[in-house]
């Protein structure tokens, strides 16, 4: 059991060098998980790298919470935002009307906002074109007519109160049949004529492309979505002036032209990126793009950080509080009950929830994957010394052996299988889990993943989905060889 | 010497042993014995300290077994019980010596002991590198006696020693060990529930039934003046007695 431990830790120092070589540069841009936010936020790192303050790009970090709050935390400098997010989700109890009034509210809570980007993404629903003149509809008041249309929203839109509970109440329409989807996956249903309408934003690359009709927002429900960067307000005048820089040079065309050279054509972000700098402002940026190898190894490496650290940790918690368990039964009643809610929290929830104190990145992604293998190695020590015949315990104490003595010699022998089974199971589920950790910024093979389905690129989703698969094949056989090494045969 | 003065104990609100008073002398052998669940198992284990009376006291030469010396008591008692309890994870070496290296007596002494035991309970010694489940039932118990006699105790409870083992092995052993408590001449409580045995190793015998002492004496006084009908009806219950006049 020692030398599990060991290992465990060997690996987690291992990747000790992770921590260090993320050294933040002056400004760290960050972006949300949807192609125009990844261009805007590649373009502004590419032009304030070019103009000498030097910026890095945290890339698909979340959605507005996980931006919003890294950037107050000081995790991210910046980040493309919308007036119309800002307004409904930030300040969603405040009635900022003018763009003055909301500038006014974000220096209130220290935040800088650069001038608008020049284009309004706003929401849309969108149908298949062919759908809607079947049925006649043009507008969004049109749906009213039809209750039998399947709906089917991103996830954030369901939510949002300016998304779908906002336009139903607005146009009362009386649809029930509503699933949420990720927002890439909603083209696709479309197209594939699984739901009939979907939300849309008005520079995606896809309309064009899928050939389909955005309503018309017939009662002005939808508001302004302008495109801008926002900023600590502590960040550099010399990055507020570069940023400033890019205003009113993207119009909604552009922009759906550059959503559309990265999405459907598959270009990286920052060669589209790189080339608009170059037409609109003549800079000459720099892009860094690994290899395919050296993507893998950097993925490998923040992958295996997050597992061997947050395993290692839960070893360390876990059997001791399952060896107290075992010891104290109105203990283990306590330990076991917090566990499992601790088990039900939804993943993504958890890590949503740990960014206000430990930001985004590694932190939150290795507490979260902490917390789950707490449950599996905590029941399995337990069990594994509950399952002791009552003989060898007692024969055990009445050697005259110390608890600890008994607990080391013995007890934990016997019950080695059993753990090493419960550790076994944690590192194998938080090596599929740990893909969640590309949500928060802290990497791993959830980003290819995550880019992949985002950009529809099946290669790219198999380039992360592949090496998870491999890691806990590799686990199985390591903790398989473990047990043969230190379990004897009983 | 062990003496019960006025012990009782209760597993979760069923009393197994309701006032126990005895003394079991040094180098004799003393019988328990009753039907199952009488609490002759419970007196062993109260004497070892793994379990508490509820009532009353016991003391192991002379010293009243409490929580804060029940480890240093357990270094001068040797327990065995019917499955053994031999540790499979540890080689019949290992599981002999874990008392011992606990306490950290001195190399030498140990590697001496462990060719005496050997002997003494008529062991090779190529069983030492081997795991219990190498071993039959017979010699997994030889060994078992070897581990309670480690630390040359002053004390030795056997609870159902012999039990499990098939007649043959069972006979064997009975001569032998019987021997061998004559030659060490230790305070022995054997654990049985048949009365053969009981007078075959045992001068002092003590009948329990129902968690009290119902008569106590030799086997020849069991037989000659019955305390009352359950005794009698305990001792028609056994069959086959042999020769006992050892």
């Amino acid at each position: 059991m020692r030398s599990a431990l060991l290992i465990a830790l060997a690996l987690a120092a291992s990747s000790l060098p992770l921590q260090a070589q993320a050294q933040p540069p002056q400004i760290v841009i960050g972006s949300k998980v949807f192609t125009e936010s990844v261009v805007l936020g590649e373009l502004a790192t590419q032009m304030l790298d070019a103009s000498g303050v030097g910026a890095v790009h945290r890339r698909e970090l979340g959605g507005t919470t996980v931006l919003w709050s890294a950037m107050l935390r000081g995790d991210v400098d910046c980040y493309p935002e919308y007036t119309g997010t800002l307004r409904t989700e930030i300040f969603a109890n405040e009635s900022l009307p003018s763009d003055a009034a909301l500038r006014a509210k974000l220096a209130e809570r220290r935040v800088w906002a650069s001038p608008s980007l020049g284009f309004n993404n706003t929401y849309v629903l969108g149908m298949r074109k062919d759908v809607a003149q079947q049925h006649s509809i043009a507008r969004i008041s049109d749906l009213a007519a039809h209750p039998d249309l399947r709906l089917g929203f991103s996830n954030e839109f369901i939510d949002r109160a300016d998304g779908w509970r906002g336009v139903r109440a607005a146009y009362a329409l009386p649809q029930t049949n509503v699933s949420g989807m990720a927002h890439d996956l909603a083209y696709r249903a479309l197209a594939a004529g699984s739901i009939d309408v979907t939300d849309l934003y008005s520079t995606d690359a896809e309309i064009a492309y899928y050939d389909l009709l955005a309503l018309v927002d017939d009662r002005k429900f939808f508001p302004t979505y302008d495109a801008l960067f926002v900023c600590r307000a502590q960040v550099a005048d010399r990055a507020k002036q570069v940023l400033s820089r890019l205003e009113g040079s993207i119009d909604a065309a552009t922009m759906a032209r550059l959503n559309a050279r990265a999405k459907l054509e598959g270009v990286p972000e920052s060669q589209v990126a790189q080339q608009f700098a170059r037409e609109r402002f003549g800079e000459h940026t720099t892009v860094s793009d690994e290899t395919r190898a050296q993507r893998i190894w950097h993925r490998t490496r923040e992958h295996l950080g997050m597992v061997a650290f947050s395993l290692g940790a839960a070893i360390l918690i876990a059997l001791p509080l399952g060896v107290l368990a075992f010891r104290r039964p109105a203990f283990a009643k306590v330990t076991f009950a917090i566990a499992d809610v601790l088990q039900t929290i939804p993943a993504l929830a958890l890590l949503v929830f740990l960014i206000p104190w430990l930001g985004i990145g590694y932190a939150p992604a290795i507490v979260a994957l902490f917390l789950y293998s707490l449950l599996p190695i905590l029941r399995n020590t337990h069990a594994g010394l509950a399952d002791i015949p009552r003989d060898l315990r007692e024969s055990a104490a009445a050697l005259g052996l110390s608890a600890a003595a008994q607990l080391r010699h013995v007890e934990l022998p016997l019950a080695a299988r059993s753990i090493l089974a419960g550790i076994k199971t944690a590192a194998v589920i938080k090596i599929g889990t740990a893909t969640l950790g590309a949500l928060i910024g802290a990497g791993g093979y959830g980003q290819p993943i995550l880019t992949g389905i985002r950009l529809d690129d099946v290669g790219l989703i198999l380039e992360g989905a592949i090496p998870a698969a491999v890691l806990a094949l590799i686990a199985q056989a390591l903790f398989g060889s473990l047990e043969r090494r230190w379990v004897k045969a009983h | 010497m062990i003496e019960f003065d006025d012990v009782a104990h209760q597993y979760e609100h069923v009393a197994s042993v309701r006032g126990v008073t005895l003394q079991v002398r040094d180098a004799t052998t003393t019988a328990l014995i009753g039907p199952s669940g009488c609490g002759k198992s419970t007196l062993l284990k109260l004497a070892v300290g793994l379990i508490w009376p509820s009532r009353g006291t016991v003391s192991v030469e002379g010293e009243v077994v409490t929580p804060a010396n029940v480890r240093g008591i357990r270094h001068r008692i040797g327990y065995v019980i019917q499955s053994g309890g031999l540790f499979p994870h540890l080689t019949i070496a290992d599981n002999v010596t874990l008392a011992a290296r606990h306490l950290r007596r001195d190399r030498d002494w140990i590697a001496r002991r462990v060719p005496e035991l050997l002997e003494l309970v008529q062991l090779p010694p190529d069983v030492l590198a081997r795991y219990p489940i190498d071993l039959s039932g017979g010699q997994r118990q030889r060994v078992s006696l070897m581990r309670a006699l480690m630390l040359d105790p002053d004390v030795l409870l056997l609870d159902e020693p012999l039990g499990a083992l098939d007649p043959m092995v069972r006979h064997g052993l009975q001569e032998e060990l019987r021997k061998l408590f004559a030659s060490l001449r230790k305070c022995v409580l054997l654990v049985t529930h048949d009365l053969a045995e009981a007078a075959f190793f045992s001068e002092h015998i003590v009948l329990m039934r129902e968690g009290l002492i119902v008569q106590q004496g030799s086997y020849r006084d069991l037989i000659d003046r019955p305390a009352d009908d359950f005794v009698r009806a305990f001792l028609r219950a056994q069959r086959a007695i042999p020769d006992t006049d050892a």
